[in-house]
């Protein structure tokens, strides 16, 4: 292994920024109270827990008692769309979302769907985005729930919410009983979020992705938005989430939340920057790749490129060896036999699936460490196409 | 199971790779269910594997189970190389996790593949 480590795969999580780190540790020693108790040290909590509560609400928009507190990203996928369909169960039976979901929103799409839910899926097209004309073809009187990212976890690409939102307000205004929901963990912190704009009811983010710790979460859910418990057993989060609220990693992920709006801006400036600078080298110094999703239409910090005639997972490995972190879309990496439903979606080959992989640039990452990215993976693709069966010509050596 | 220390050794150091334009035989495979590939070129010289290549498409451990197998059955007899299992290609590995047992299998197939075309 080498001894030099360069982290690209901050889409997959992000370290824990040290000022949220300490903010944690003294929760974690001074404020240790049950939020739910009535005395003193339970206020204590109780007050971090507000404050934290205020801080997540303001990076998306919403107001604090809007905000119910989960596990993560998945729990939250879950509650609002389980939560949401199992409420509206008198209103219809139809749900639409998109081919390129995460799978803690096509799995639980999938689950209803064998439980009698009907569900759409609308296409993305070459660019990994979905059309709104597809969608408005798709909508029925019966459909309770839109589902679509805002950004997608794999390419990057933005989707069109706004359009989604104001096209669901229209339905309504017209007497429909639908909601919106949009699993924002990959564009919270990246983009500039704001509820109203989007016109959405739920909204999913993930603290992780925001130089957090794991294990913390939160759903907004509109004011006057019904939803279906999934947890039950306590009066916390409103009767919306049972459970012991996880008070440090609240207060982690309010504090993170808080940095995240004050510095979005230069971050997401700083990551183009390096997304930018290692793609015109990619460009100008490997053959044969393909750059998936919209060019333009995309969060800042994402590279998703296939390179050709060889498997993702070997070039993981072969870039893991020399201490370079990415992911891969190839079936082998996922443990199932088929290659990224999301870059299979964009209508490319299975080769090109097969050999998918996303570079996702942080807040720590430094030119540095784009030069030296680009170094290893300029060697460890050499490496593979020499020993590809695709590639046209070989000599015999080794 | 992690990949042990021979199988990212392969991996970052292939052996024997490439084709061999005056081959007693080669032969090309491919995992239907993957998709993964193995092509194996053999100069075969008195029953005796004097030299072996290998190309390879497909997840790491099919590209190792190359490397490995081209130096396994190098200056064996045509004969001793047919009697080389998966789990003799497991061992020289270092072991592989369970899922991924079935890039031996290829490896194997093309290996007799190639020794076929010899007779």
């Amino acid at each position: 292994m080498s001894a030099r480590r360069v982290y690209l795969d901050n889409s997959a999580t992000t370290p824990v920024d040290p000022r949220v780190a300490a903010v944690m540790t003294r929760a974690l020693i001074e404020n240790f109270g049950n939020a739910s108790s009535v005395h003193g040290f339970g206020q204590q909590a109780r007050a971090a827990v507000d404050r934290a509560r205020r801080e997540v609400a303001a990076l998306i928009g919403a107001r604090q008692n809007e905000i119910v507190f989960t596990s993560g990203g998945t729990e939250a996928n879950n509650l609002a769309i389980r939560g949401l369909c199992e409420s509206s169960v008198a209103h219809g039976r139809h749900i639409i979302t998109s081919a390129i979901e995460h799978p803690s929103v096509a799995g639980v799409c999938l689950e209803l769907e064998k439980r009698g839910w009907e569900v759409t899926r609308l296409p993305v097209y070459a660019n990994g985005i979905v059309k709104i004309d597809d969608l408005a073809h798709a909508l029925r009187v019966d459909t309770v729930l839109i589902t679509v990212m805002l950004a997608n976890n794999e390419i990057g690409t933005i989707q069109p919410v706004s359009h989604i939102g104001s096209l669901v307000r229209e339905r309504r205004a017209a007497g429909q009983r639908l909601w919106l929901h949009t699993d924002a963990v990959q564009a919270a912190g990246r983009l500039s979020l704001n509820v109203d704009e989007l016109g959405c009811d739920l909204l999913t983010i993930s603290a992780h992705k925001l130089y957090a710790p794991k294990g913390i979460g939160a759903l907004y859910v509109r004011r006057g938005v019904r939803l279906h418990s999934q947890n039950v057993g306590g009066h916390q989060e409103r009767e919306r989430r049972a459970g012991t609220e996880n008070v440090p990693g609240i207060i982690a992920f309010g504090e993170a939340a808080k940095l995240a709006r004050e510095e979005l801006g230069e971050r997401a400036a700083r990551d183009r920057v390096l997304r930018d600078r290692f793609e015109a080298k990619v460009r100008t110094q490997i053959s044969d790749i393909v750059m998936n999703g919209d060019r333009e239409q995309r969060l800042s910090h994402l590279s998703n490129i296939s390179f050709r005639f060889i498997e993702g997972e070997g070039l993981l490995i072969n870039l893991d060896l020399e201490g370079v972190a990415v992911s891969t879309g190839s079936a082998c990496s996922s443990g199932t036999l088929e290659p990224s439903p999301v870059i299979r979606a964009l209508g490319v080959d299975d080769e090109l699936a097969r050999g998918s992989i996303r570079f996702s640039f942080g807040k720590d990452n430094t030119d540095a460490d784009v030069d030296y990215a680009i170094e290893v993976l300029m060697r460890a693709v050499e490496r593979l196409r020499a020993l590809s069966p695709l590639t046209v010509s070989h000599g015999s050596h080794g | 199971m992690a990949y042990s220390a021979t199988f990212k050794e392969h991996l970052s150091r292939p052996r024997n790779v490439g084709e061999l334009p005056e081959a007693s035989a080669i032969a090309d495979e491919k995992n239907p269910v993957c998709g993964d590939r193995l092509r194996l070129s053999l100069i075969v010289k008195n029953d005796r594997i004097e030299t072996a290549r290998y190309l390879a498409y497909g997840c790491p451990p099919t590209l190792v189970c190359g490397s490995v197998l081209t130096e396994l059955i190098t200056g064996k007899t045509t004969t001793e190389a047919l009697e080389l299992t998966r789990a003799d290609l497991l061992k020289a590995i270092g072991g592989l996790p369970s899922r991924k047992h079935h890039a031996t299998a290829l490896a194997i197939e093309t290996l007799h593949s190639a020794l076929a075309k010899l007779n």
